[in-house]
């Protein structure tokens, strides 16, 4: 499932990340890899950005990038 | 970037005052929010230097100094995550760092966020060069439990680590030596090679080998294995700089790479980076079995609430504005209040004294002293708005209100970031070009202070203020209301025209870490004010003066002109009426007060009551020296009693109402009447517009030169405000007339 499908509080590990270039390289630099733990931490009050926990640090990034990665759920 | 004539990594010795001295060159790299510019600061102080990148828009800040007999040279390289050849950041620190050759680097890393940080210090590590490591905010870590074992860290990094609580000054004597140590003898601090697993590694060899044998110009100019790792990762910024292709050896090699991994050669490099810095982390860092909800997530429970986030962010932003603005504007009015008496009278006196003839006084005082005092009246908001724009940053606020208003902001292409600096644009426009700094990136920047002039700023109140009570006294509310939400509406149509051609190439990403919450410290915060205070003084002081002097002498020539519609002023303003008259102004007045609006847009209305409604001399006895001592300092009491009363007296943004004081409105009465004559209604309502839109002032116009690094961006802001404010305001007269209401 994609990245942006989690619900708050639900972690997932990512098994694939789509696309290439600048935008993949900056989530990979930030620590956003394949076989990584990701939490959903909290949906801006307008609905979008997203903000998760990588690394045991917190992200936020659009659904449109998120969308890009997918997760399967771990409990 | 130019590689200078100094880029050798041996320690310089150079005899000053007879005695030799050592001199070495210091960069000092590390993640964004990972404390190094609290280090700098506490390092360099006031000896930093800012300025930026040559030909970006990124800031760069150094330091020279001496310590402890060596002479320093302290480079802060900007934040990033890595050094990949995609943010114009990463290039900066990485040509730096390749072309530059300091002799040692310091790799700021922070210690409550090992494994993100190790990632670069990875990267770091394989130029070669001597890093020092500092494991800063160290105190933080501690408070959360974290036993970090720093000595066996140096053990496996074959690098100095050092301990360091930045924001109180801990540890920066042991850096710094650590640093000195490592710069004066290189080979013994080479940093260990990090094994990046055997294909890699044996790739790499390859490559290393193949570039030392085929091409040692390349290899002498920059580190092989770095080299080497970047042509394996596809790395086409390396591959431009050093003329290599991917033929022969090289092409073979990674053909050979690319075959066993796919194509994906990049996604494995990052990966075995990031074990390594896993695999460091485990080995050093204790955690305590037991995580406590930390105070950053118990704020953001209720900061990034899904109902109170954005009420919360809107009070932040009502007290943002009324502190920069409200507390601001007694003390502008105080400076101008002082440069028109109290300055201009002693003046006069001096120069009647020096027998100076009258056209030089007029000089001194209308052209130098009023250009002087226009360029100080900005020096409480912006340094008042600077210190608010630190403290937002860098207490992770910054990062929270751009989360809150992504969504909105990014339907017209802009960055949750951009609301903040456009907001302050009401305020004035200046500080708000400025405040496009917390923006990362080019685009973004570049786009948000395009829509900032857009935003009526105070000095349009003036203008505003005469016409609406001259014209719409009866709604005036109304009246003043559709100004701005002309300028907001027309904000936003620009910003979605601009997002699909000039800007469309760029596409904007918001990938953004949301820092855990720390309080600024005072430092910091003195620093960053002073400096861009200091800087705007220095940059604008020199320009606002020549053309203050300049608008003198388009007033004054020819010599001894008595009607302003004979100065040069008035007859371009004639010469420009015809072009104002589909938009219901077309005549010299009109024109004229708009040209000399270029200043500042509240001119308009000075300039209008000097044409239409000339001031008599007025005959007063003037107060006594010792009378105007006092004055200056009774009206600066009165100023700081003001800014607080405007603080804590009511809810309202009092620099953004309309009211006139008594005054005021005596004074305007005499301009009010011929404006009467001179103007209807309708006429009036398209001139206001026009003055909302047209070109951005010249203070603004520094302020971009400074933050953009050349005048390109005005020239365009120019022309395409100006070309807005002609259009809209032609078809609000003409308009107006078809449905009969001029």
């Amino acid at each position: 499932m994609k990245l942006s499908a989690l619900k708050c509080g639900q972690k997932g590990r990512i098994t694939k990340m789509d696309g290439a270039g600048p935008l993949k390289r900056r989530l990979m630099d930030m620590g956003v890899l394949v076989g990584e733990e990701v939490k959903m931490e909290k949906v801006a009050p307008l609905g979008d950005p997203l903000e998760v926990t990588i690394k045991s640090y917190k992200l936020s990034l659009r659904k449109k990038e998120a969308d890009g990665i997918l997760v399967e759920v771990v409990a | 970037m130019s590689t200078s004539a100094n880029s050798t990594s041996q320690v310089h010795a150079v005899h000053a005052h007879g005695k030799i001295k050592k001199q070495i060159t210091i960069a000092v790299a590390g993640n964004p929010n990972s404390g190094k510019s609290t280090l700098i600061n506490a390092i360099a102080g006031t000896r930093l230097h800012v300025g930026n990148w040559a030909g970006v828009t990124v800031g760069k800040k150094s330091a020279f100094f001496e310590y402890e007999g060596t002479s320093i040279t302290i480079a802060d390289l900007p934040g990033t995550y890595s050094l990949s050849p995609y943010s114009q950041e990463e290039i900066i620190a990485r040509d730096y760092l390749v072309h530059e050759k300091p002799d040692v680097i310091i790799d700021v890393v922070d210690a409550t966020n090992l494994e993100r940080n190790l990632y670069l210090t990875t990267q770091i590590m394989e130029l070669g060069i001597p890093v020092v490591l500092a494991l800063n905010i160290y105190d933080e870590a501690e408070n959360k439990g974290f036993k970090i074992d720093f000595a066996k860290m140096a053990g496996i990094l074959g690098i100095k680590v050092v301990r360091t609580i930045a924001t109180r000054k801990t540890g920066l004597d042991d850096l710094m030596r650590a640093a000195i140590a490592c710069a004066e003898n290189p080979a013994a601090h080479a940093p260990k090679r990090l094994n990046y697993g055997g294909d890699i590694e044996a790739s790499a060899k390859i490559l290393e080998d193949h570039l030392r044998q085929d091409h040692p110009s390349v290899a002498a100019a920059m580190p092989p294995r770095w080299l080497a790792l970047k042509l394996m990762e596809g790395d086409t910024h390396v591959l431009e700089k050093t003329g290599l292709d991917e033929s022969g050896l090289l092409g073979k090699t990674l053909r050979h790479l690319r075959a066993a991994h796919g194509e994906d050669i990049e996604s494995i490099m990052a990966d075995a980076r990031y074990a390594q810095a896993a695999g460091l982390t485990r080995e050093v860092l204790k955690k305590p079995d037991i995580r406590k909800l930390e105070l950053t997530e118990k704020i953001d429970k209720i900061a990034l609430n899904r109902f109170l986030g954005i009420p919360i962010f809107l009070a932040a932003m009502w007290l943002v504005f009324k502190l920069a603005f409200d507390v601001s504007a007694p003390f502008s009015d105080w400076i101008d209040g002082v440069r028109s008496g109290p300055l201009t009278r002693w003046a006069g006196v001096l120069l009647n004294a020096l027998h100076a003839p009258a056209w030089l006084g007029s000089l001194a005082i209308d052209g130098v002293l009023s250009g002087a005092g226009f360029v100080l009246v900005f020096v409480p908001v912006i340094s008042l708005i600077m210190f608010l724009i630190t403290f937002l940053e860098g207490s992770g606020y910054m990062a929270r209100a751009a989360f809150v208003m992504d969504r909105l902001m990014h339907s017209i292409g802009l960055h949750g970031k951009s609301f903040i600096p456009m907001l302050l644009g009401f305020g004035c426009n200046v500080p708000a070009i400025y405040a496009t700094r917390v923006l990362e990136s080019e685009r973004d920047k570049k786009l948000t202070a395009f829509l900032i002039p857009l935003m009526s700023c105070g000095a349009r109140l003036p203008v505003y203020v005469v016409f609406i009570g001259t014209f719409f006294a009866a709604n005036s509310g109304t009246a003043l209301w559709s100004m701005y939400v002309l300028g907001i509406v027309i904000a936003i149509l620009i910003g979605l025209l601009l997002k699909a051609t000039m800007f469309k190439k760029e596409a904007p990403v918001f990938i953004m870490e949301l820092p855990p919450y720390r309080m600024p410290t005072g430092r910091d915060l003195m620093i960053h004010t002073w400096q861009k205070t200091k800087h705007f003084v220095v940059k604008a002081g020199t320009v606002i003066l020549a053309m203050s002097v300049l608008v003198w002498f388009l007033l004054n020539i020819p010599w001894g002109v008595q009607n302003k519609k004979d100065s040069l002023m008035g007859r371009m303003g004639q010469d420009a009426a015809p072009v104002l008259e589909p938009a219901g102004f077309g005549n010299w007045q009109a024109a004229s007060s708009l040209m000399a609006g270029v200043m500042a847009k509240e001119i308009v209305v000075g300039t209008m009551a000097e044409i239409y409604a000339p001031k008599k001399e007025e005959k007063k006895d003037a107060p006594s020296f010792a009378e105007d001592l006092k004055g200056i300092g009774t009206s600066f009491i009165q100023a700081v009693k003001e800014a607080g009363s405007n603080v804590f007296g009511g809810l309202g943004i009092k620099s953004l109402s309309s009211s006139e004081s008594p005054e005021e409105k005596a004074g305007h009465a005499p301009l009010r009447h011929a404006l009467l004559g001179a103007f209807t209604p309708l006429q009036a309502y398209a001139f206001m517009a026009f003055v909302l839109l047209y070109w951005p002032c010249l203070i603004t116009a520094i302020a971009m030169k400074q933050e953009f690094g050349s005048w390109k961006i005005y020239g365009q802001a120019v022309l395409i405000h100006s070309a807005l404010a002609w259009t809209v305001a032609v078809l609000i007269f003409q308009g107006g007339k078809f449905l009969g209401l001029g």
